[in-house]
């Protein structure tokens, strides 16, 4: 009955089609507009079906953080040209007569995540005195979505908090080992906080998209212990300093099989990597799969929706397989990126 | 080890962190002692404002939406709307204006708590609110929400700057773009656009939001002890600071006018 | 809220215009002041004003703290303000919450002046018992108690006469041995230093009516403003504060002769000030 109704309002609605614009048929009957686009096997943003977003990655976009990486999901269109002459007097804003590049947006992105590693020192618990710690936080500022504001967090944060927290320590990628300082007086614990800037779909694989970059990017930053038993940061070169070094040799974590995650949408027939919010908003079943660097399973989620067959199940896996393998090329070449852009 | 357990966590200082700030203090007495320029530490000359980059659009999901980065300061912000009141509000023939300002937890170098910023919200609101026509949305609201995603210095104006020209990315209906900049006074001296080492030490401060086209400030506030002449002066001194960087919006908008018409 | 008719309102607008207000002022002449001291006697300093409708109680208490890591020197104040629902009935609950808040800003602004101290009502270093180790925190509190316009220069108002009650107790520090122990503090509870409030600036607000602005605005008269500036002013003419409020945009000539107008007005009103709480006081001591 109810695949009736459906069926005649998806006619009425193609119906309707020849005579509409696409815009309002776009936002009035989104479902068929969807279904349209995938018989002819085309996503709405004009992606095949298993195809993921292309995905950029900046490290280092925030100065105060220890580590920082800025990720962005969908074709990046460039929404504004440099002004190469402006015609005021250069008495202020003198740089911008030469165009300047921006540590940030230099182009529009259509999902973009900022994650933050910031380092304090605690004293670590007694039952793991050799040991830091991690606390993971993913936040929706109102800014990124109309349908969160201020005062109200957005009900799916928490959420993510919690299973970014979960994939990070099972998949072992820290070793909280390397958090300890002192054994049993003093050891970092990294605060990841990572802000969604503009919400567009597959949130998950996004925010750890960035928590990955961020804890890549992160360097440790040279600690000395005072008479009073507190930690301070020394600057400069390692070879000569009047300090005691703590951590000469901890300056960079050793990342262990990194997670990454592809969230399938799953629509009758069709497996739809990577949905956008768009898709996301008619879709009713995904499965999010987590593979770390050898291929090996981390996580895989399915709550509720459509029951599905195993073979899609295998399905998602590999794509998550291949988008896993992408992502590493892109990690790594963001890195090699930064570190050409800081001996320049 | 119960020292550091009654205070929790903390981020390391600095080594001689205490030492180095009086010495800056000490150098800064020194400059004014001389009464003579001296050089602020970006090498920017006391009425010279930071390169500033600003761009329309970095949120899809929003009506509107700008970035704006001066120096280390990175704001951006979404304006939603006009949308239903969302709260059960009185009729109101005139449509409303809801800002909303708020930190990152690592817009400061000491980890904050990202909570949001209730005065800078309503010096916000006040800025922009004599430029917003609010008779052309009645019955609805209008959003405007910031967030900094690094503090670093002048930050109440470049959000205000933001904003307008999120704004006018919205296609909501202003008298004029409003802009706003702020000086630092050090005794006799007065430097535009401080960053937030200069804003640390500076004897008073002073604001202004300024819609150029039409010459009206919707915003002014000041602290510190200042003469009347100087007062006349660093306004003066903003509002053309003000004018130029309203020129740089309008470029901005111009841009993406013909970019989206192409 | 004022519910006011258009002929009511335009009785206000065309009695500013004629420099003849409802009540029988000129534009710049301010309501019946009276001033009180000592109304807490729990408090280090108290008082009470009454500007025409308009009610406030200060009181302001010290209390020994620990100074700030990043300013050792210097001692801390606090400024809080809160607005009594028997004032308006849209103060009850959380309704006076926004204005409580725009008040404490505004005020704070005047009076601590600028990051360095310089400008402020009240010199922190004064506040300094043992540097790095014990100061004086300041806690001002203001409840305004009825309201009837013109909240903020009647609170600076009522600060100012409180400060001036204000006596802090003589402290004797003995400094133990060891330097990191926490020194032991002796108060006294006879000998009390008084606070030298010289330098604490009244505020004055210009309410634009129409093409006039006005002083000491009731809330009837506010109801009309297109906006407003406070301009705090010290005794030596110094501006050391403005904030303007109201969301009309205002022509800079406009403003700068508003702070001429208000540097004029604050000079009387500091001498008419200082004459109250001098009477205030010989009331008290008798």
């Amino acid at each position: 009955m109810a695949a009736e109704t459906e069926a005649a309002a998806a006619a009425t609605a193609s119906g309707l089609a020849g005579e509409m614009e696409v815009e309002a048929y776009r936002r009035l009957f989104p479902l068929a507009f969807l279904e349209r686009h995938l018989r002819e096997s085309v996503r709405p943003d004009g992606r095949h079906l298993s195809e993921a977003r292309h995905t950029t990655i900046a490290l280092g976009a925030v100065y105060s953080a220890h580590g920082s990486a800025l990720i962005r999901l969908g074709e990046t269109v460039m929404r504004s040209l440099p002004s190469s002459s402006s015609p005021f007097s250069p008495l202020f804003f003198p740089a911008l007569l030469a165009s300047r590049a921006p540590q940030l947006f230099d182009e529009m992105p259509s999902q973009a995540m900022l994650a933050s590693v910031k380092l304090e020192v605690m004293s670590p618990p007694a039952e793991s005195p050799d040991e830091g710690s991690v606390a993971v936080e993913f936040h929706m500022p109102p800014i990124c979505s109309p349908l969160v504001r201020p005062g109200r967090p957005a009900d799916v944060a928490p959420v993510i908090s919690k299973a970014l927290e979960d994939v990070l320590m099972s998949s072992g990628t820290i070793n909280l080992k390397d958090l300890c300082l002192i054994n049993g007086k003093a050891s970092w614990l990294a605060y990841l906080d990572i802000y969604c800037l503009n919400a567009d779909g597959s949130l998950f694989d996004a925010a750890l998209i960035s928590a990955v970059a961020a804890f890549t990017h992160l360097e440790i930053p040279l600690v000395s212990v005072g008479d009073d038993g507190r930690v301070f940061t020394v600057g400069g070169n390692e070879g000569k300093t009047k300090f005691e070094l703590v951590n000469r040799e901890k300056r960079k974590l050793a990342l262990g099989g990194i997670p990454f995650s592809l969230t399938c949408a799953l629509h009758k027939d069709n497996v739809l990597a990577d949905p956008t919010s768009e898709e996301e908003s008619v879709i009713e079943t995904y499965i999010t799969v987590v593979v770390d660097s050898s291929d090996r399973l981390v996580s895989i989620q399915k709550l509720g929706g459509a029951v599905t067959s195993m073979e899609t199940v295998k399905e998602c896996i590999s794509l998550a397989k291949e988008r896993r393998r992408k992502l590493i090329e892109i990690l790594t070449d963001s890195v090699e990126a930064m570190e050409v852009d800081q001996t320049e | 080890m119960s020292v550091q357990a009654a205070t929790g966590t903390y981020s390391p200082a600095a080594a001689a962190a205490g030492d180095k700030r009086r010495e800056k203090r000490e150098e800064l007495r020194r400059h004014l002692a001389e009464d003579a320029d001296w050089p602020r530490a970006d090498g920017r000359s006391f009425h010279d404002c930071r390169p500033a980059f600003m761009q329309t659009g970095p949120t899809t999901a929003a009506s509107g939406s700008a970035y704006a980065e001066f120096g280390k300061t990175k704001v951006i912000v979404s304006v939603f709307g006009p949308r239903e009141s969302k709260k059960a509000m009185m009729y109101s023939d005139v449509g409303r204006l809801n800002c909303n300002v708020s930190y990152t937890t690592f817009a400061t170098p000491v980890r904050g708590q990202g909570a949001d910023n209730k005065e800078y919200s309503s010096m916000l609101h006040k800025a922009l609110e004599g430029a917003v026509m609010l008779h052309t949305f009645p019955k609805t609201t209008v959003d405007v929400f910031a967030l900094v995603l690094e503090s670093g210095g002048s930050d109440l104006p470049i959000i205000i700057s933001c904003a307008s020209l999120a704004l006018a990315d919205a296609g909501i209906m202003m008298y004029d773009l409003v802009t706003s900049v702020s000086v630092s006074c050090f005794r006799k001296n007065i430097i535009i656009d401080p960053t937030s080492d200069e804003e640390a030490w500076q004897d008073g401060s002073l604001v202004v939001a300024f819609m150029p086209a039409r010459k009206e400030i919707t915003q002014l506030t000041l602290t510190g002890e200042w003469s009347d002449s100087r007062i006349t002066n660093a306004v003066e001194l903003c509002m053309d600071a003000c004018s130029k960087l309203s020129d740089i919006l309008r470029d901005r908008l111009k841009d993406t006018a013909t970019l989206t018409s192409e | 809220m004022v519910g006011l008719s258009e002929g009511e309102k335009h009785f206000i607008r065309g009695g500013i215009e004629q420099d003849i207000r409802t009540d029988g002022r000129r534009r710049l002449q301010f309501r019946a002041l009276s001033v009180e001291t000592g109304v807490i006697p729990q408090a280090n300093g108290s008082a009470r004003v009454r500007l025409g409708g308009t009610e406030i109680i200060t009181s302001v208490k010290a209390e020994l703290g620990k100074p700030s890591i990043l300013h050792p020197d210097k001692g801390k104040v606090s400024i809080f303000v809160d607005c009594s629902p028997t004032a308006e009935p849209m103060f009850e609950g959380r309704g006076s919450e926004e204005l409580s808040a725009e008040l404490s800003v505004a005020l704070q602004r005047c009076l601590l002046g600028g990051k360095s101290g310089a400008g402020a009502a009240i010199d922190l270093s004064s506040l300094i018992v043992v540097e790095g180790k014990v100061c004086w925190d300041l806690y001002i509190d203001g409840l305004v108690i009825s309201s009837d316009g013109n909240l903020l220069d009647a609170l600076a108002a009522a600060i100012k006469v409180a400060l001036s009650d204000t006596g802090i107790p003589k402290v004797n520090v003995s400094l133990s041995a060891a330097s990191d122990e926490e020194p032991e503090v002796d108060i006294s509870d006879e000998e009390f230093l008084q606070f030298d409030t010289s330098s604490v600036p009244v505020i004055i607000t210009l309410t634009k009516v129409g093409r006039h602005y006005i002083i000491d605005a009731t809330s009837e008269e506010e109801s009309q403003m297109s906006s407003a500036v406070s301009v705090s002013v010290n005794r030596h003419g110094q501006i050391c504060g403005l904030t303007k409020r109201g969301g009309a945009g205002l022509d800079p000539s406009v403003i700068f002769d508003m702070i001429s107008v208000a540097k004029h007005v604050s000079q009387q009103f500091i001498s008419l000030l200082d004459s109250e709480i001098a009477a205030a006081e010989a009331e008290a001591a008798e």
